[in-house]
């Protein structure tokens, strides 16, 4: 274990070799396997084996290691070139004073580390949520971080978020997972390129197939990138800045939340700070999911920060909804008598009107054996005795699939649709959405105008139809059902309405998130700006 | 002959290792070294951002004189501290006045909205980080360093060189106070 970074960067790294010898290896075993194929097919000429003539074996591998060499050469020295063109990463702005601020952080972090390689850093212009280093042969070094998330954390949040990269940076990690990506990443490129020549010409059809094998040798080296890397990055972030809260919290707002799926570019999870389309191995440990994913479990990377920093999840929870614009009130806490005749609590008002067999006659107290009163008669009741929680399948109370809270049958143009007291989150039934779309009760106001600009540009911006397909039903680890508890689907609305929505096909239910259900009324009742048009597919400078 | 190639060899191997050794220790002691450069330029930096923060909200803080001139006191007092133990006391001064100005300059919304000012106090801010990530740095390595020279065998040459001991930057006292700052 290296004492300092400036140790770490003294070191030599042996893993790129063994990534190189890999890709030898890959070439010598396809340009074997076709030269067989070749023998075999020719009339007069019997199959060969390994040994059997030693000068055909010499020339594969020479063939091999040839274009290995200028393979792994050529990605090599582009990757970070690569990366920038894929996720389009501009240079901060020093007239604006977030990003002023992001370069004065790079800057103090540069310091902390003791570091004197230099280290761009770039903010990519999407809503999303995550961060990513590369850096090449070259020596370049690059640090990205989302506009997204650039603008939703704190100063030490962002401060531990770019240490993190930081680290990968200097323990030359980064290195072998950016190699990696663009070794792979060239085949991806080829293969995208050969479709379109597919339709003038078939003979290329064979070189289209051999692409797509390569490609998905790729998943091979995912292998080797271990997840561990990821646990020792927040551990050097943490030695950086003394502040493991801060990487917690960071970690906390990015989990569960859009990562970037179909915005930054597929093949480029391993230098994300979360992997852009979370699959389930991603949340979840065993050897298995050790194997095939590139990131632990977000869950466990937060659980072992708050250890270090002696602070309960429950806390990071308050702490982290503080910092949004949710203010938890001091609400006074209640026992209830539930129909057993068994007092238990203290619940919150919110929390009581969850259960099912809370009504206007449930005893309720301040303290265990304290004076007891009828719910009918306490303030509160006014509040809440209105609204029935929702209930899901047998009875169960459905609770939002983000922050827990039971949700509220509520009326939505006149339809019943059921609502999260604290997120604001909407969950309608598939057949409602139409009737509540139609009614068109929804109002359109300016801000709704304005997200919804935002989060049509953002989700057209250099996507395709078919890149769109491809992300289609993948499952979100976070986001379950409120009915069944199932995971959801995250889809866009129509390829017309790119609005992101996660979807129970089991259900038959929809989630909307705060907004979006405003939002998708507005896109189609087509209240967008007269400027919209023009905004829409162009990054914002 | 066996004899005399056998202490050769043991001579050699001894050499070597003194070598080693001894590039280690000089290795340490310059990155160390280097850090407290590291936080010299960066204290420059804030000497030299403070009289212009100080000009640019004069103006508005008629009833805060006495913050301000703790600021301008703190600053000369740091810049002609010499010796490394002083420093460290008068640095930890200067940054607990800049602190209580800050938070004085929250009661001023007037301010805020001075896209001058607000620039000037992000870069004292970044400031201020800069030099506690300098200082925590330059613990590490003097740490480090302080290591490799009192471990066996490596104190051997240590001691044969004289290589010595670099004291810490500590915080002082100023610093552990907490800035008393009254509110309206």
């Amino acid at each position: 274990m290296p004492v300092t970074f400036i140790d770490i960067e003294r070191q030599k790294n042996w893993r790129i070799g063994v990534l190189f010898f890999f890709l030898v290896f890959l070439y010598f075993l396809f340009a074997f396997i076709l030269v067989q194929l070749v023998v075999a097919f020719l009339p007069g000429s019997e199959i060969f084996f390994v040994g059997a003539k030693l000068k055909y074996v010499a020339a594969i591998s020479a063939l091999a290691l040839t274009i290995s060499v200028v393979h792994f050469g050529i990605s090599g020295y582009t990757a970070v070139d690569r990366v920038v063109e894929q996720v389009r990463a501009l240079a901060p702005d020093p007239d604006d004073g977030v990003h002023r601020q992001l370069i004065n952080v790079m800057d103090e972090i540069s310091i902390a580390s003791g570091s004197r390689k230099q280290i761009q850093c770039l903010v990519i212009p999407t809503l999303s949520l995550n961060a990513l280093a590369v850096s090449d042969l070259k020596g370049r070094a690059l640090i990205a971080i989302t506009e997204g998330l650039l603008s939703r954390l704190t100063r030490e949040q962002i401060e531990a978020v770019m240490a993190h990269e930081m680290y990968h940076v200097l323990s030359g990690d980064c290195l072998d997972a950016s190699v990696a990506t663009s070794l792979f990443g060239l085949y991806a490129s080829a293969a995208e390129g050969l479709k379109e020549a597919v339709a003038q010409d078939f003979r290329v059809i064979p070189f289209l197939i051999l692409f797509r094998v390569l490609n998905s040798l790729g998943m091979i080296v995912t292998m080797f990138i271990s997840r561990e890397r990821e646990y020792r990055a927040d551990a050097g972030a943490v030695r950086m800045t003394r502040n493991p809260l801060a990487l917690a919290e960071a970690l906390n707002l990015i989990s569960g939340r859009w990562t970037g799926a179909g915005c930054i570019h597929e093949g480029l999870e391993m230098l994300c700070i979360s992997s852009p389309s979370p699959d389930i191995h991603d949340q979840t440990e065993g050897w298995w999911s050790d194997l095939m994913s590139t990131h632990p479990p977000l869950v466990k990377r937060i659980d072992i920060l708050l250890r270090m920093a002696r602070v309960s999840p429950s806390a990071l929870d308050r702490k982290g909804r503080t910092r949004t614009a949710y203010q938890p009130e001091a609400e006074t806490l209640y026992y209830a008598l539930d129909p057993e005749n068994v007092w238990i609590g203290p619940f919150r008002v919110t929390e009581l009107t969850a259960f099912p067999w809370f009504s206007a006659a449930t005893m309720l107290s301040a303290q265990p054996g304290g004076d007891v009163e009828v719910a009918e008669t306490m303030t509160v009741a006014d509040l809440v005795l209105d609204r029935n929680p929702a209930e899901g399948r047998g009875g169960v109370i459905m609770s939002c699939s983000s922050c827990r809270q039971p949700l509220r049958k509520e009326s939505c143009a006149q339809t019943t649709v059921h609502r999260c007291v604290l997120c604001q989150g909407v969950l309608v039934d598939n057949d409602r959405i139409f009737r509540i779309l139609a009614r068109r009760e929804i109002t359109c106001g300016e801000r709704t105008k304005a997200l919804l600009l935002a989060v049509t540009a953002d989700s057209q911006r250099s996507l395709s139809i078919r890149k769109l397909r491809l992300r289609e039903r993948k499952t979100i680890p976070f986001a379950r059902c409120p009915r069944c508890g199932r995971e959801m689907f995250r889809s866009f609305y129509s390829y017309a309405f790119l609005i992101e929505l996660d979807k129970c096909s089991i259900c038959k239910v929809t989630w909307f998130d705060a907004d979006e259900l405003e939002m998708l009324q507005c896109l189609i009742e087509n209240k967008l700006p007269e400027t919209a048009s023009d905004h829409i597919g162009r990054p914002q400078p | 002959m066996l004899a005399v190639w056998f202490i050769t060899a043991c001579f050699g191997l001894f050499m070597a290792w003194g070598i080693i050794i001894f590039n280690r220790l000089v290795t340490a002691r310059n990155d160390a070294l280097n850090a407290w450069s590291q936080i010299d330029v960066q204290l420059k930096r804030r000497y030299d951002l403070i009289p212009n923060l100080v000009a640019a909200v004069k103006g508005y803080m008629e009833h805060e004189k006495e913050v301000l001139e703790d600021v301008v006191r703190a600053r000369v007092l740091a810049m002609t501290t010499g010796r490394i133990q002083d420093k460290a006391k008068a640095e930890d001064g200067l940054s607990g006045s800049l602190k209580s100005l800050f938070m004085v300059m929250e009661k001023y919304p007037v301010l805020k909205a001075s896209e001058n000012v607000m620039r000037l106090q992000e870069d004292l801010v970044t400031t201020e980080n800069r030099i506690a990530f300098a200082r925590q740095l330059y613990n590490d390595l003097v740490a480090n360093y302080q290591i490799l020279c009192e471990i066996f065998p490596d104190r051997l040459v240590a001691q044969v060189f004289s290589f010595r001991q670099f004291s810490y930057f500590r915080a002082g006292t100023a610093e552990k106070e907490t800035t008393r700052v009254e509110l309206p």
